[in-house]
């Protein structure tokens, strides 16, 4: 057995490929950690992985573990770089995914533009043949219809076919039969049906999924494809596995099918980090937030568990309808708030942040390129928040009289200086915030201060601890790595699978037996298609959840279920529900209970890292100390803050706000009464004021 | 920026934290509801308003049902205006036109008062369609009521939760009252446990910041639409503009709207009589319909509050369709909201081109399938309004298939959806490409729908307009297409429909719904040939239709 253990995770980012490593020594259980980063390279993704990965000098050949994570199929969807899709569905229902659901959110405009579809009318064609709700078939599928479809198909360009029918779902044989005659008839072709993705009804969702994964599949598989080569070229032999939106990893086989799944794998890495250190420091209970350059993005995390949800949409927002993708994906708020936001005044003097970003280029007034709009940034370093004499971790000059210049302009606007401008911009960027975090979490029915705020990205650590007293959280923590936390959390994933199936079942006798069988049968494709995977079933771990409601409610409520279900457990099941019900929505109903479906959730672990915890040195806090600066806290004023370098800080220091921590990813903004403590992983836990 | 407590950005987070409450009120509404009109359709709204009842924020959802809200609290605080009549933890319902529920005795709309510092400071409601409130008609609707007795249960402005204790007696004669007891049950705790969470929020917002700072930002708030309103006035043409239409059952409406710089008055005086059925619509819905009109004109981007009307006037004349007298029967008062609606917006639209488009199918199109489900023997009702065919925009073809302009965040249900919980087949549901809405720019197409029904003694009930006045076009493009129903019986008849109740159906019969396409805009021989191949192309249009409306030769 080898001395050591290498796991790499890296993550194609718009416009750097990051990379950690973990390199762990047996003897001693210790890692060592090496970071990188390089450019994105685009359309050629895989190039810039191999890229980091010599850049950090690491041998693939040496490599165990490697997980990956890519934006590759998010911007294909947004910059519409997908190919052309034809979609064969049920008849009558050709026009299901250009009729959507009919909803205009931006209702007071009367110029109001419906989203595009992705496959145009003569690109829909339909076939006869029918199932109903209990998955019956009412009339057989004919396929004859099909040779003649492909041929226009194919003269139309087509290089991707998606099949969707009516109640697939609960009996896809007739997706199935479709599938495998348009790979009968048109060999290699990139195919997808429904069922594959989504065993969920609501025909257009799953409509749309479908069309959506057949768009990206095409390119998703070459890229997976030779990023697989690629690394087989360098020798590496060990496991590669994909992040998903799931929170999990999964085997670059399966993804190459259902690359679709891959959507929101950059946060879901990070909210999967948050759920697993906090198991790691004994705060089970997490409210996790992201904030990068354009967007921050927030999630709740219960008793060490991330909300998985099918309830996902892309470009969605109170002026479009958007798209709907039925897979499974972390319950997540994304707002356009970000440290490239900026900030502008509307014709009637209102000052506001977001959601328009600067992007890298020209990026914040102080990078000195060009930018002449405040953002987040600007005002963070106006007020001292950033070191302006350690600006991105001492790599740019900060060019404050363009910030200065930038906070000026608006502040004529408002008749203000440019230090309120600065303070209004933090002020209304950390409501937007906490408005996000409030969506995850009391507007779901949880108390905030049950949480800890674990915030990451590159600016989380600098807004945190203002959103925590907000929120009334009693602790802050920030990683250790916060900059590339993603990664981390990536090299924590397990293999995992979500499945959602709908069916209908009532709570009565027989009942119990029947959502049995049912989880059963799940259990038992989930076992077979790990098996295929060669992940021997004793690793296999399952969480099953019911899906129920009020009979002829809409919404389900998920209920964990553990052990066998029986007629005899369903009282237990049922009471269960009304209680998470009444914690959600503040009343419970004297009604019958339904089953709608189930959420089985599949998991092996994969090798991931176990950390070791180090032992405080005794060394005091003023060791990491850099002196002193004026800091503007906003709402609690000016005050002398103690500067640490966040590199020399050692497990047991301790120190008191004001305060600021600096390293070269983050800067950690710590108010006045605060109290810090560095845990034994490098992680700053920053208790309130009670 | 000096004092801290009323800065304008404090002030800015306070309002920023109204909308989020809102929003927080519709979204737990819509988790918890029980017919598939609120939580699928979602034919509901929410809204705070400030002591007075003045409308500070609303949720998502109807534009249609924003300004509904506000004429609610005030009418509950005329009537409970002795000190003591109203206590933390009171909970009020009314559905009463004639009583401050502004629209029809379906929508139940549920206040709660927000208390600080031992006083009001603030009001949460909603509103949303029951499924059935009782009434001769199943669904509470009928198209041959002619007093609102027959439209089911009165509510007229009522205490039913008293500091924080249900009163039994209420929701013992609501449930009783209903056809589907267990359903209005189910909605009515959605509705309370909404108003709850949003008292819940503002009481802590106001908590936090002080009651002065937080009753400040609301005003603030307001002073703000009317501020946005006005400028929008500035710009708009100004005079007297008017229009007179006829209607699918041979009555006129008219409208005169003048405009100036303080004020939009929309002057509906000179109209028929209220109708003998229930074709009608309270003085309070008609102002309800204007705002929305008056919105999408002057700014649609912002939320709406008082203060973005605070420049309407609205004239109509009691006793008129527009303005009925009780006890006048209101169950369709939709179809002739959206009448007023299309009506000054195709008297402005030749003043505005660049504000309004053509005409759109234009109706709530409210159908309502019901029977016993064949697989489960349980009561089913359908009640959806449709989506069709939006006008055309210099520049621009119109929306094919989305809610009308006094819908908004509503969503159509599945078909998949459909036949499980409704027990019927639906053969088909597609878009209608009927000829008609072309131009240079071409209307949107409406739907075409196929219910097949699975057990006799099933019915229909149903009320359209805009089947015989067609949407209407604008420079010379072609009217758009009629909304109705057909039944297909399965001895091969069919039956045309655009307005009935309780029409019996049974087993294979078809209802098939259709919707308009909007109407065109410009000289349809004027568009652009690439268009014209797409449209044949993708089926929209038959060859020989192109050649014929747009001279095309390819």
């Amino acid at each position: 057995m080898a001395e050591k253990t290498i796991r790499v995770a890296t993550d194609v980012g718009g416009t750097f490929t990051d990379l950690v490593c973990f390199e762990t020594d047996h003897a001693t259980g210790q890692s060592r950690i090496i970071t990188a980063k390089s450019d994105t390279t685009p359309p050629n993704f895989e190039q810039g992985v191999l890229n980091v990965l010599e850049k950090a000098a690491i041998d693939p050949k040496t490599v165990d573990f490697l997980a990956h994570g890519t934006t590759v199929v998010i911007n294909a969807l947004t910059e519409r770089k997908g190919v052309k899709v034809g979609l064969i569905t049920t008849e009558g229902f050709r026009d299901t995914l250009e009729i959507a659901r009919g909803n205009r959110p931006d209702f007071f405009n009367l110029h109001y533009v419906k989203p595009e579809v992705f496959v145009p009318r003569y690109l829909r064609r339909e076939l006869p043949g029918r199932m109903n709700y209990k998955g019956e078939e009412l009339q057989p599928l004919d396929l004859a219809p099909l040779r003649a479809i492909l041929d226009d198909f194919r003269a139309d360009g087509v290089e991707a076919v998606a099949i969707c029918f009516l109640h697939s779902y609960a009996n896809p044989a007739h997706e199935q039969a479709a599938l495998s005659e348009v790979r009968r008839l048109w060999p290699g072709i990139s195919a997808v049906s429904s069922h594959q993705i989504t065993r969920e009804w609501r025909e257009y969702e799953r409509t749309n999924t479908a069309v959506m994964s057949a768009y990206v599949q095409p390119a998703a598989e070459r890229y997976l494809g030779r990023l697989n080569d690629g690394l087989k070229d360098r020798g590496f032999d060990g496991n590669l596995f994909i992040m998903q939106s799931n929170c999990g990893v999964d085997s670059l086989d399966s993804v190459s099918k259902i690359p679709i799944t891959m959507v929101e794998s950059g946060p879901a890495s990070g909210f999967w980090g948050a759920a697993e250190l906090g198991k790691l420091i004994g705060e089970r209970n997490v409210l996790a937030l992201d904030i990068g350059g354009t967007t921050a993005k927030c999630s709740l995390i219960e008793d060490g568990k991330v909300r998985i949800m099918t309830d996902y949409w892309i470009e969605r927002d109170r002026t479009s309808a958007g798209y709907p993708i039925m897979v499974p994906v972390v319950d997540l708020v994304e707002i356009g708030n970000g440290g490239g936001s900026i900030a502008w005044v509307d014709e009637f003097g209102k000052l506001h942040v977001g959601p328009k970003s600067a992007g890298a280029m020209p990026g914040p007034a102080a990078y000195g390129r060009g930018g002449t709009s405040p953002t987040t940034t600007d005002a963070n370093l106006w007020l001292g928040r950033i070191n302006r004499d350690y600006f991105c971790g001492g790599s740019v000059i900060a060019d404050m009289a363009a910030a200065e210049k930038a906070l000026s302009d608006v502040g004529a606007k408002l008749g203000a200086s440019p230090s309120d401008v600065a303070r209004g911009i933090i002020r209304i960027a950390n409501n937007n915030m906490v408005n996000a975090l409030k969506l995850v979490s009391l507007n779901r029915g949880h108390d905030p201060r049950d949480f800890t705020l674990v915030a990451f990205g590159g600016g989380g650590a600098m807004h945190a601890v203002a959103l925590g007293a907000e929120l009334g959280v009693k602790k802050v923590v920030i990683p250790a790595g916060a900059a590339v936390f993603s990664a981390w959390g990536m090299m924590m994933s397990d293999l995992r699978r979500d499945f959602f199936v709908t069916k209908l079942a009532e709570l009565r006798a027989g009942g119990g037996n029947a959502v049995e069988a049912l989880f059963a049968e799940t259990e038992a494709v989930a076992l077979q298609q790990f098996g295929e995977e060669e992940v021997d079933a004793s690793k296999v771990k399952f969480l099953r959840y019911g899906k129920f409601r009020y009979q002829n409610q809409e919404h389900t409520t998920e209920v964990l279920i553990e052990g066998v279900i029986s007629d005899a457990r369903l009282a237990e099941i049922e009471a269960a529900f009304h209680e998470t019900y009444e914690r959600e929505y503040t009343y419970r109903l004297d009604a019958p209970v339904e089953l709608v479906g189930i959420h089985l959730v599949a998991s092996a672990e994969v090798g991931k890292l176990t950390m070791r915890h180090k032992e405080p040195t005794g060394a005091e806090a003023e060791v990491a100390s850099k002196g002193e600066r004026e800091v503007d806290y906003a709402l609690e004023g000016v005050h002398k803050a103690a500067i640490y370098d966040g590199e020399k800080l050692e497990p047991g220091m301790t120190f008191s706000g004001p305060a600021v921590i600096e390293d070269p990813g983050t800067t950690i903004v710590i108010h006045p009464g605060n109290r810090v403590e560095v845990d034994g992983f490098g992680n700053i836990h920053i208790n309130l004021k009670a | 920026m000096t004092s801290v407590s009323h800065d304008p950005i404090t002030l800015e987070i306070i309002q920023n934290s109204l909308q989020a409450t809102a929003d927080e009120m519709f979204a737990a509404m819509r988790k918890t509801a029980m017919s598939s009109i609120i939580y699928e359709v979602l034919d509901m709204g929410t809204g705070i308003t400030d002591a007075t009842g003045r409308l500070a924020s609303s949720g998502a959802g109807i534009p249609g049902f924003i300004g509904v809200l506000d004429k609610s609290v005030k009418v509950l605080l005329e009537k409970f205006n002795k000190p003591g009549d109203i206590e933390p933890g009171d909970v009020f319902i009314t559905n009463d036109p004639y009583y401050g529920g502004v629209t029809h005795l379906n929508d139940l709309v549920v206040a709660m008062p927000v208390f600080a510092d031992g006083r009001i400071i603030a009001w949460t409601a909603n509103i949303a369609h029951n499924s059935d409130v009782g009434g001769k008609s199943p669904g509470s609707l009928s198209a041959d009521a002619t007093e609102i007795f027959q439209e089911g249960l009165r509510l007229p402005a009522i205490k039913m939760i008293a500091r924080g204790e249900p009163i039994p007696a209420v929701f013992d004669i609501i449930t009783v009252n209903s056809r589907m007891p267990d359903f209005i049950e189910g909605d009515l705790w959605a509705a309370i446990a909404s108003v709850r969470i949003g008292a819940r929020r503002l009481a802590e917002l106001a908590e936090k910041y002080g009651v002065s700072t937080f009753e400040a930002a609301m005003d603030s708030f307001m002073n703000f639409g009317e501020k946005v309103t006005r400028a929008e006035l500035a710009k708009q043409p100004h005079g007297t503009f008017e229009l007179t239409e006829e209607q699918d059952d041979g009555r006129f409406f008219n409208v005169k709207v003048t405009i100036s710089d303080d004020e939009f008055v929309i002057d509906l005086r000179d109209n028929p009589a209220q109708d003998e059925g229930p074709s009608n619509a309270c003085r309070d819905d008609t102002l309800v319909s204007m705002q929305v009109i008056f919105k999408a004109l002057t700014d649609p981007a912002s939320p709406a509050n008082e203060g973005s009307f605070r420049p309407l006037k609205v004239l109509t004349t009691k006793g008129t369709c527009f303005h009925a007298r009780e006890p006048a029967a209101v169950g369709f008062y939709y179809e002739i909201g959206i009448r007023a609606y299309d009506l000054v917006w195709r008297c402005l639209a030749p003043h505005m081109p660049h504000k309004l488009p053509a005409g759109h199918f234009s109706s709530i199109a409210g159908t309502f399938i019901g029977g016993i489900h064949p697989d489960t023997g349980r009561q089913y009702t359908i009640i959806e309004p449709q989506i069709g065919g939006w006008g055309a925009s210099a520049g621009r073809d119109g929306n094919s298939a989305i809610f009308s302009g006094v819908h908004g965040e509503t969503y159509n249900c599945p078909a998949e959806i459909s036949e499980a919980r409704n027990g019927l087949i639906v053969d088909r549901m597609e878009l209608n490409t009927d000829a008609g809405g072309e131009g240079k720019w071409s209307g949107g197409h409406g739907i075409r729908i196929d219910y097949r029904i699975r057990r006799d003694d099933s019915f229909l009930t149903l009320g359209y307009t805009r089947s015989r006045i067609l949407p209407w076009s604008l420079d010379g493009g072609n009217e758009g297409t009629p909304n109705y129903a057909l039944v297909m019986r399965k001895d091969g008849s069919n039956e045309r429909y655009a307005f009935g109740s309780g029409i019996k159906v049974d087993t294979n019969d078809v209802i098939r719904i259709i919707t308009g396409t909007g109407g065109g805009l410009g000289d349809p021989k004027e568009r652009d040939p690439t268009s014209v191949a797409d449209d044949i192309r993708n089926g929209y249009i038959s060859p020989e239709r192109a050649r014929q409306v747009h001279g095309y030769v390819g």
